[in-house]
């Protein structure tokens, strides 16, 4: 299994060449003093010892976290908004390896490792929520729920978490110089796809029933028997925006890693149209919940503002922006969409899980400073493990000797 | 058991069609917007960013040009007329023109039919099929005196008419451009090389630039044949 070069090259030379980045250690660990780094290693500094504390004196000396509101922010941040945002992984490979819109190929790497990264931290992030997580294995493997929600998330969350891993195979064996594994995995890609896609939309939809069983916590604004669809059919708007903002974000960032042959704008500009499309249906599926409810009176009250602009501000107005960039080619508009309905889905997530739960108790749950600096330190290790990764696999292009025609 | 009475139609209900109802009337004309005329403003970037042409490996296809499988280009203009002419590898293909037959100005062409007619040097001729639906409003007068322009500058001063088109939108469906348009061709270089004679030996495979009359070079005896299955009007094609 063992490449050439690996051979060839003495174990520093490996090591120099795969991990460092081919400089030695004391000019890597040089090259790496920049701002950016030192902003992530400062929230780290604080942000790490904040998870050792909360394993070291349990859920209710780190966090706001009762009886009464058991879910916070690491749920409705870390875990909703994050399993949401990795929808681009599934959406990309579907549209690609299944529909054949062979022209998305270049985004296809960037948004599964996106998407395996987003689960991950998820996990990590639910990991630090439940009050023993060490306990995970016995619903998966041991004590099964049938019956349960819960149970067919965990079983497809770590399904799914599995099939990402072993779809960004491919980079990865590139990296290491392994072309027969490679091979292997590149024939697997079309069976995890489909796998894939299937998880995700168990599980997608399934993390908004979980909220099926609260429709007395729940405002009825946000509560609906479709509240599965509309998990579903959001996080795929969620996924195609998080691609065209990633993308960008990356071609701006990794400047010697991209292929500059693809016309990332363009793709973009596609990516938008679907998002729009999917933004469109998804409010008009959002408005049948409000009557098929009759919740047309609580519209007018505090609540129904806040449902309002999450319904006109995040959800149909970045549909029509989407459509009018598209359109016209308007990429910047495009691109400040995209993050916007990221912000939307977030504030959807939060809204569900966190905002409008409990609206009608008066113990209000607000997020502790720690949960709050907790959920930033995880996303600041997924951006650092993406560029780490990203640095040194074939993610933003094809190495010319594994090019697919 | 719950009873079932499902002649009752509550508002909440007829709300809930009138909702669906609307969204399928608004979608309509919302699908529509989104997928619009998308391809003009992506010829306009792609023309901004590259001025001449893209060499796709051996033969040169402009970012700004919509191509046709039968080989044929097509490019919009402001007035909604578009020009059309053939690519770079049919004007290879088929080499010296002694003339190129083009339909009279009024003349209905339709996308998939005969357009023109090429006639080479050794007097055989090779037709070739519209890129798009319209009526001929202009001929390129040049070429009746320099034919062979058609075949130096294909893109350029070589155009071959230019047409009103009447269902361009539905037209562009067919139409192959950017990495598409590349990816077709590498499709097509991969089916010119399946007919290299082996006597031929190196040809462009070596890096060589594809020489004037390619067709004739593979197999002088049918070469018109062997193009106008390239150019999608072989006996076999038409028939279809």
């Amino acid at each position: 299994m063992n490449s050439p070069t690996a051979q060839a090259l003495p174990e520093r030379g490996w090591i120099n060449e795969k991990i460092f980045l081919g400089m030695p250690f004391w000019e890597y660990l040089r090259s790496l003093a920049t701002p950016g780094n030192f902003v992530a290693g400062l929230i780290m500094a604080i942000g790490v010892p904040l998870i050792a504390y909360r394993f070291i004196f349990g859920l209710g000396a780190a966090t706001n976290l009762s009886q009464t509101n058991p879910w916070g922010i690491w749920i409705g941040f870390d875990m909703l908004s994050g399993v949401a945002l990795a929808a681009g992984g599934y959406s990309l490979a579907t549209a690609v390896y299944i529909f054949g819109l062979k022209e998305y190929h270049p985004v296809v790497r960037p948004a599964v490792l996106t998407g395996f990264l987003g689960y991950l931290f998820a996990v990590l992030g639910l990991a630090a929520d439940l009050g023993r997580p060490w306990n995970l294995p016995v619903p998966i493997f041991l004590s099964w729920g049938g019956p349960s929600v819960m149970f067919e998330i965990a079983w497809c969350v770590v399904l799914y978490l599995t099939v990402l891993g072993m779809e960004f195979l491919p980079p990865v064996f590139e990296w290491l110089g392994w072309p027969k594994a490679r091979m292997w995995a590149v024939r697997m890609t079309i069976g995890l796809t489909v796998f894939g896609v299937m998880l995700s939309t168990l599980h997608q939809s399934s993390l908004g029933g979980l909220f099926l069983m609260a429709p007395t916590r729940l405002h009825p604004l946000w509560y609906s028997p479709f509240i599965p669809a509309y998990f579903f059919i959001s996080s795929i708007a969620a996924g195609l925006s998080m691609v065209i903002v990633e993308s960008a974000l990356s071609h701006r960032a990794f400047q010697s890693r991209i292929d500059h042959h693809v016309n990332i704008d363009k793709l973009a500009l596609g990516l938008a149209r679907g998002a729009s499309i999917v933004l469109f249906a998804y409010f008009f599926i959002k408005l049948q919940g409000v009557a098929d409810g009759g919740r047309w009176s609580l519209l007018n009250t505090g609540y129904g503002y806040w449902f309002l602009l999450e319904m006109l501000g995040f959800i149909l107005l970045p549909s029509m922006l989407f459509a009018y960039g598209a359109r016209n080619s308007r990429i910047t508009l495009v691109r400040w969409t995209a993050a916007w309905t990221v912000l939307g889905i977030i504030v959807n997530r939060l809204n569900v899980s966190v905002i409008a739960m409990n609206w009608n108790v008066p113990d209000r749950y607000i997020p502790s400073w720690m949960e709050v600096m907790v959920s930033i330190t995880l996303v600041t290790i997924g951006i650092s493990t993406f560029r780490w990764i990203v640095n040194r696999m074939p993610v933003l292009r094809e190495l010319p000797e594994y090019h697919e025609s | 058991m719950i009873p079932h009475d499902i002649l009752t139609l509550y508002s909440a209900k007829m709300l809930e069609y009138g909702i669906a109802v609307l969204f399928l009337l608004l979608f309509i004309p919302f699908w529509k917007y989104v997928q619009g005329p998308s391809r003009v403003p992506a010829f306009a970037t792609s023309r901004a960013a590259t001025p001449a042409a893209a060499a796709a490996e051996w033969f040169l296809m402009p970012l700004d040009r919509a191509f046709h499988r039968g080989h044929a280009w097509l490019k919009d203009s402001a007035d909604g007329i578009v020009t059309v002419g053939m690519d770079d590898f049919a004007a290879k293909l088929v080499g010296p023109l002694s003339r190129v037959s083009l339909p009279a100005v009024g003349t209905a062409v339709g996308q998939g039919e005969t357009g023109w007619r090429l006639e080479a040097i050794d007097g055989r001729t090779v037709d070739m099929l519209s890129p798009v639906d319209g009526t001929v409003v202009e001929l390129n007068a040049a070429l009746s005196s320099a034919p062979e322009t058609a075949e130096t500058d294909p893109y350029e001063q070589g155009w071959l008419m230019r047409v009103r088109p009447s269902r361009l939108r539905a037209n562009r469906m067919s139409l192959l451009s950017g990495q598409a348009a590349r990816q077709w061709m590498d499709e097509t270089l991969a089916g010119l090389r399946g007919h290299f004679a082996p006597g031929l030996g190196a040809l462009a495979q070596d890096g060589g630039v594809p020489l004037s009359g390619m067709a004739r070079a593979i197999d002088a005896e049918h070469w018109d044949q062997l193009a106008a299955t390239f150019l999608l009007t072989g006996k076999e094609d038409l028939h279809a």
